[in-house]
């Protein structure tokens, strides 16, 4: 149950901060593709950053262990699929699944509708599962993540997310000024 | 703009400290040396027995052979993983692991391998699937057999029957080379074959 509420608590707040950072509004988050404002990225990967060195070094310092958090399996060509479609429906949406979740309790029609969206494709997804699976099954290639992937340390691998995370925010920012 | 300066040195500092704690391999390849030396890494088929029955937690049996091989016949509770699903894996730091192959060698090199990235106890069966076979599924008594076996083989033919398996009185002498219970003696290939034949 504690985990029930943990969820409910962090939910709640996460949605909080995409409304206050204004990105339950679809024209904001379409920007992003547009160059004109990639706050979306940047939230994004620095959630990412925060979260990736706060466990890297709470798994260091003995406070958590990290090989009892769960990691997602790669499926190499499924996920680039995936990933196209996703997308594909973000930038028709301009919304993503909690950005729309937060435009919809904030009372915008649209967030709505990306919602049914969502929910449509949740469903055809279901129906065709019989005839997606084989596919949805293929390329596996396991638990695997940067380190394991390019034969290095975890630490080392950190590192270079940590400079990729960097470099990408200095090079928003520049395109962010040079479209303004 | 002076806040996101100290985030982003403060990520940069995180970022390369993260490399310079990993420089180091997490296992001093001496200290393995002389843990394989002492055979520290070793778990016998009849002590492993004993722990599955007791349901100690946290207790991993990996089976190391191929996928028809575990169907065919395996420790009961193990998991078959193949070497390089292994290297990827991430197993839970806590409890214990028992590695176990054919024989013993994909079995050591997995050891090896867990214990390079980290992995404390982690043991092997010496002996692989065949050390299971004739001392726990179908451990053998000699027609001759001295008190000190015949009391060994008691503790063995209990577990044995927990978990299914078939102990074997008043076989050849032949069938049981001196340091069978000790371990001391590995299942000699003949034996195996006789194991094999009886349809294991």
């Amino acid at each position: 149950m504690t985990v029930e509420w943990a969820a409910s608590v962090l939910g709640l707040a996460f949605g909080f901060c995409l409304e206050r950072g204004g990105l339950a509004f679809a024209p904001k988050l379409a920007a992003q593709f547009y160059l004109t404002d990639l706050t979306v990225f940047k939230v994004m990967f620095s959630a990412l950053l925060t979260a990736m060195l706060g466990a890297f070094w709470l798994d260091k310092l003995g406070l958590m262990d990290l090989s009892q958090v769960a990691m997602p399996e790669t499926f190499v060509l499924p996920q680039l699929v995936g990933g196209a479609l996703f997308g594909a429906g973000f930038l028709i949406a301009g919304l993503c699944p909690g950005t729309s979740c937060v435009a919809a309790a904030s009372g915008r029609l649209d967030g709505v509708a990306a919602i049914a969206g969502i929910l449509a494709g949740v469903a055809a997804f279901n129906s065709a599962y019989g005839w997606i699976a084989p596919f949805y099954a293929s390329t596996a290639r396991g638990a695997i993540g940067f380190p394991e992937l390019l034969g290095m340390s975890h630490g080392l691998g950190v590192a270079l997310v940590t400079a990729m995370a960097l470099g990408g925010f200095w090079a928003a920012e520049r395109i962010e000024r040079s479209r303004a | 703009m002076r806040e996101r300066r100290i985030l982003a040195v403060a990520a940069a500092v995180l970022g390369l400290g993260a490399a310079a704690a990993d420089l180091r391999p997490s296992a001093d390849v001496r200290h393995l040396a002389t843990e394989i030396e002492a055979e520290a890494d070793h778990i016998s088929a009849l002590d492993l027995g004993a722990r599955i029955r007791s349901g100690e937690p946290d207790l991993r049996v990996l089976d190391l052979r191929s996928e028809a091989e575990f169907t065919s016949f395996h420790i009961p509770g193990a998991r078959n993983v193949s070497l390089t699903k292994l290297a990827a894996e991430r197993l839970p730091r806590q409890g214990t692991t028992v590695l176990y192959s054919e024989g013993g060698t994909h079995a050591a090199q997995a050891w090896v391998l867990l214990r390079v990235q980290g992995y404390g106890n982690v043991f092997v069966l010496r002996e692989g699937i065949y050390e299971w076979i004739s001392r726990v599924f179908q451990p053998r008594l000699a027609v001759d057999a001295s008190a000190a076996e015949r009391t060994e083989f008691a503790r063995a033919a209990e577990l044995s029957r927990f978990f299914g398996g078939t102990p074997l009185a008043g076989v050849p002498r032949s069938e049981v080379p001196q340091g069978y219970w000790t371990g001391a003696t590995p299942a000699s290939a003949p034996l195996i074959e006789k194991i094999h034949r009886r349809g294991c």
